[in-house]
């Protein structure tokens, strides 16, 4: 079987998964107490119109029926309208979409930059003080309440010293940059419209580093000791008897081996994140699926939490994916589909 | 204006210009070029900490240009940058009216009567100059000025006023709610260009009124029609775009992040202050302590819902100011008239005695004025002086607990708030610290706000006690049909959150009733009077604190009017030179 036949079959696998996912949502959110169609008809409204809300979103209809006619749409591109204010979900989707992607992108890029060069440093310097501090700091980063610290960063950055602000993804006071891919970091750089980058970085910077956290923690601290146990290995034996400079071998040899088990770890983050960044965004009123799954969740629309999860799990499995053809990259040894 | 086309730097352009030359190799060229990107990535991240530079002139804190501006030394109209605690999820003027879309819906849109002017709330004119009843209370004629025009250019007329009305009734979304019960589709009429007649289903004496709280916003069918989608009377347009007549325009509409809007400079109705704004931007910051942070740290002008535990940090900070004001927003804490204990009258008697009141207003920092009788002061034709009065005597409590089967105690009660509100969760421990001392036991059960509208549906699945707040508006009727008619809860879909006591009481129905009709406002007081003391006497709920209205603002920020609402009227507004 060829590489092309494994991505067929890992695509396929993906609907099982995502009808799934689908079974176990509907359920949840229609078993859960309270009436989402009287929340959205409003405390004056007359039986009338909350069955002809009711109606219109065809609540009114068996259990299956609803799951059927939900999933058929489904299968159209159509994931429903929300209660609350009608839009559909996907433009609601196509909107929020682009600023968690940029937060995940931003934070995984904070995670690698600093994580790969602390794990080494960590490791060539194992159990001297550069690797007591990192210790440290990864272990404070895990331990932290995510939103405790997002607070005493507002409170620091944006309260006291005035240098970043509160929340918000950009300047009031400033017009909004054109969008192209909803990025606006990448945006204004691609104008380059340098004053807008600059303040779309601003409102950034916070919740990305709050974000990168988890993933910075966890790639310092298990590349590490990946990359101690790769270099007890035989072949680095080998290359420094051959005279190899050590910086050749940690950099050439050791991190790619190291990095397996990382990648691994951080295409799952990636993925969990996309769909995981809810308390981030909520703090920093990002404006993000995180923060429209939460407003979601809270008034019981029925439809767009439907159709975030089916988006994220979507997205979740298709990251993972990525993640196992990536291992082929770091090591040709690992062939799929033989 | 920003270009459109990416510039690259000048280190970049020779790099490129040298590769090109065949002086570098691909490798050489590929890690400077990381080389120089890392840098100048490195020099965005240290510039973007700094604070950022003052807005450009293009920007949206651009003053208008000077023939625009009032004459004399009124300052230059500029933006106002508004922390709202909602975010604005429709516009369409048929659909919701949630704070927010209200707040932003005036600016946009005209409608018959203004309620602005401060408060208690006078009915101002706006596209409606004048009008009329007929002797009965069942006909009603409104006389339209003829200077209204839409953004567009087309004059506000009739039609548009009984368009507007109709698609409302049609769609029977939230905003038809309050008048369907009064008006249907066919009861509207345009007689002319200029008069609009509606003809009620049955008798109201208080329609004005109510319809200056309703504030039907008037679109123009015009531009409806030229968005329509499938029959959906431009709802799918209207969602993100008005066509309305308003002091404002939308410039940007960025869902769920921020909303601009920009001023009419020759709007119909002119500017009431010394100067206006050029716009505002209704900016969404969720949190109430991240409102304060920015409007301390000078990113907004103004800052809505501001917490009681900010007051004074805000007001003692040089340069700003909080505007606190009580209005309508009455909490109460709803019995279930249906379930025992609270069915019993004496029980509800003894609760409302043994809540000790002033013990909340202090827990609230002095942030809350007890209400005095079943609706708050400003509602006309509240009656300060309704008997009793409940207020914290624990031997009255005992007294009637002694006439209820329960006297030793020994029983429990739920106590529902929503899940995450300090003041609510306060108010339930009160009462168990009150309740305890009778061998009562208060369970403390926050929900989450859709589980506490579905736990008010039915008398069955009503907690014990529910602290609710309500605001009516100030029309008498609108608290008593939504509070204690019977028949607002006694039916096949049950009732609102508003009706969580469940109170039956067919001689209040009757009261309710006839007060509908009455149009004598002697006969309107005298019904209000009646009504309140029957509560007062029945005491379904205990009606228990206002709560203030809490906006911090800038110094600069100028012409502001409270009129009982959260909402900020933006066309009375402008701001001072700093």
């Amino acid at each position: 079987m060829q590489l092309r036949y494994y991505i067929l079959r890992r695509v396929l696998l993906i609907i099982p998964v995502l009808v799934g996912l689908s079974i176990v949502t509907f359920t949840v959110a229609r078993l859960v107490p309270g009436d989402p169609v009287k929340l959205a008809a409003g405390p004056r409204a007359s039986p009338e119109e909350i069955q002809r809300l009711r109606e219109e979103f065809g609540l009114d209809k068996p259990l299956v029926v609803q799951y059927l006619e939900y999933m058929r749409g489904v299968l159209q591109g159509d994931l429903g309208r929300s209660l609350m204010n009608g839009h559909p979900v996907t433009t609601d989707l196509r909107r929020y979409f682009p600023a968690t992607l940029e937060l995940v992108l931003v934070s995984m890029a904070i995670a690698v930059l600093l994580g790969i060069p602390g794990a080494v440093i960590a490791a060539v310097y194992r159990d001297r003080w550069p690797d007591q501090v990192s210790r440290v700091l990864a272990l404070g980063s895990i331990s932290m309440p995510i939103f405790w610290l997002a607070i005493m960063l507002q409170l620091i950055f944006a309260q006291h010293l005035r240098v970043l602000p509160v929340s918000g993804r950009f300047d009031a006071r400033a017009p909004y940059p054109e969008t192209i891919t909803g990025l606006l970091t990448l945006d204004t750089l691609l104008q380059g419209d340098w004053t807008s980058f600059r303040i779309a970085l601003r409102h950034l910077l916070l919740p990305a580093i709050c974000q990168s956290l988890l993933a910075l923690a966890l790639t310092t601290r298990f590349l590490r000791s990946d990359i101690l146990d790769v270099l007890q290995r035989d072949f680095v034996r080998m290359a420094r008897a051959n005279g190899i400079p050590e910086r050749i071998i940690l950099f050439k040899y050791v991190l790619k081996n190291a990095m397996i088990a990382t990648v691994s770890m951080l295409g799952f983050l990636f993925g969990y994140s996309l769909g995981g960044s809810v308390l981030i965004e909520t703090v920093f009123d990002w404006p993000g699926i995180g923060l429209y799954a939460m407003n979601s969740a809270l008034t019981l629309d029925f439809q767009p939490i439907m159709g975030i999860t089916l988006f994220v799990g979507l997205l979740f499995t298709l990251v993972n994916l990525g993640t196992d053809l990536f291992y082929g990259v770091l090591d040709p040894r690992i062939r799929y589909g033989r | 204006m920003t270009s459109n086309h990416p510039k690259p730097s000048p280190q970049m352009r020779a790099l490129v210009d040298r590769y090109l030359r065949g002086e570098l190799s691909r490798r050489d060229f590929l890690r400077t070029v990381v080389a120089v990107g890392g840098l100048t990535a490195v020099q965005a991240i240290l510039a973007a900490c700094a604070p950022a530079a003052p807005p450009s002139a293009g920007g949206q804190t651009g003053a208008a240009p000077a023939a625009e501006t009032a004459a004399g030394s009124a300052p230059e109209p500029k933006m106002l940058i508004y922390a709202a605690s909602q975010d604005i999820p429709t516009i369409d003027p048929s659909d919701r009216t949630d704070y927010s879309i209200g707040a932003v819906s005036r600016q946009l849109y005209d409608r018959l009567f203004r309620f602005e002017g401060g408060w208690p709330q006078p009915i101002e004119p706006c596209i409606c100059e004048s009008y009329e009843g007929s002797d009965d209370a069942t006909e009603w004629t409104f006389h339209l000025t003829d200077k209204a025009v839409f953004h567009n250019g087309d004059p506000v007329t009739a039609e548009a006023v009984v368009y507007s009305y109709q698609r409302t009734l049609r769609f029977q979304k939230q905003r038809s709610s309050l008048i369907a019960p009064f008006l249907d589709e066919g009861g509207i009429e345009a007689v002319d260009d200029r008069t609009v007649r509606m003809v009620l289903k049955s008798p109201f004496g208080d329609f004005p009124r109510l319809l200056a709280f309703h504030e039907q916003p008037i679109v123009n069918p015009r531009q409806v029609k030229e968005h329509e989608q499938g029959g959906d009377e431009g709802a799918a347009w209207l969602t993100e775009n008005e066509a309305g007549s308003g002091p404002f325009v939308i410039k940007e509409w960025e869902p769920g992040n921020r909303y601009v809007l920009e001023a009419v400079p020759d709007y119909w109705q002119g500017w009431p202050g010394e100067s206006r704004l050029a716009g505002f931007v209704w900016r969404i910051i969720r949190e109430t302590a991240d409102r304060r942070i920015a409007l301390l740290a000078g990113e907004v002008d103004m800052a809505d819902t501001i917490s009681t535990d900010d007051i004074d940090i805000i007001a003692n900070t040089p340069g700003y100011h909080v505007e606190e004001n009580f209005g309508l927003l009455a909490g109460y804490v709803k019995m279930n008239n249906q379930l025992e204990p609270t069915s019993d009258l004496h029980f509800r008697k003894f609760i409302a005695y043994a809540m000790d009141y002033e013990a909340l207003v202090n827990v609230l920092g002095g942030h809350a004025k007890l209400m005095t009788g079943p609706i708050p002061e400003g509602v006309p034709y509240q009656d300060p002086n309704v008997q009793p009065q409940y207020r914290h005597d624990l031997e009255k409590a005992k007294e009637h607990l002694d006439q209820t089967p329960w006297k030793d105690g020994g029983i429990e009660l739920d106590y529902v708030y929503v899940t995450g509100l300090d003041f609510e969760e306060q108010l339930g421990l009160i009462l168990l610290e009150q309740l305890g001392k009778f061998n009562i036991k208060v369970n403390m059960v926050p929900k989450v706000w859709p589980d506490m509208v579905a736990a008010c549906g039915q008398p069955e699945t009503g907690p014990h006690l529910i602290n609710i707040f309500v605001d009516s508006g100030p029309i008498p009727y609108n608290w008593f049909v939504e509070q204690w008619y019977s028949k607002s809860w006694d039916r096949d879909t049950g009732g609102s959150f508003q009706t969580c006591d469940f109170y039956k009481n067919p001689e209040v129905d009757t009261l309710v009733e006839t007060l509908r009709g009455a149009v004598d406002p002697a006969e309107q007081e005298r019904i209000v009077k009646e009504l309140q003391q029957i509560i007062m006497e029945e005491i379904p709920g205990l009606p228990v604190y206002v709560l203030p209205t809490i906006i911090g603002m800038s110094d600069n920020v100028k012409g502001y009017v409270f009129y009982g609402d959260i909402s900020v009227d933006f066309w009375r507004l402008w701001l001072a030179d700093a």
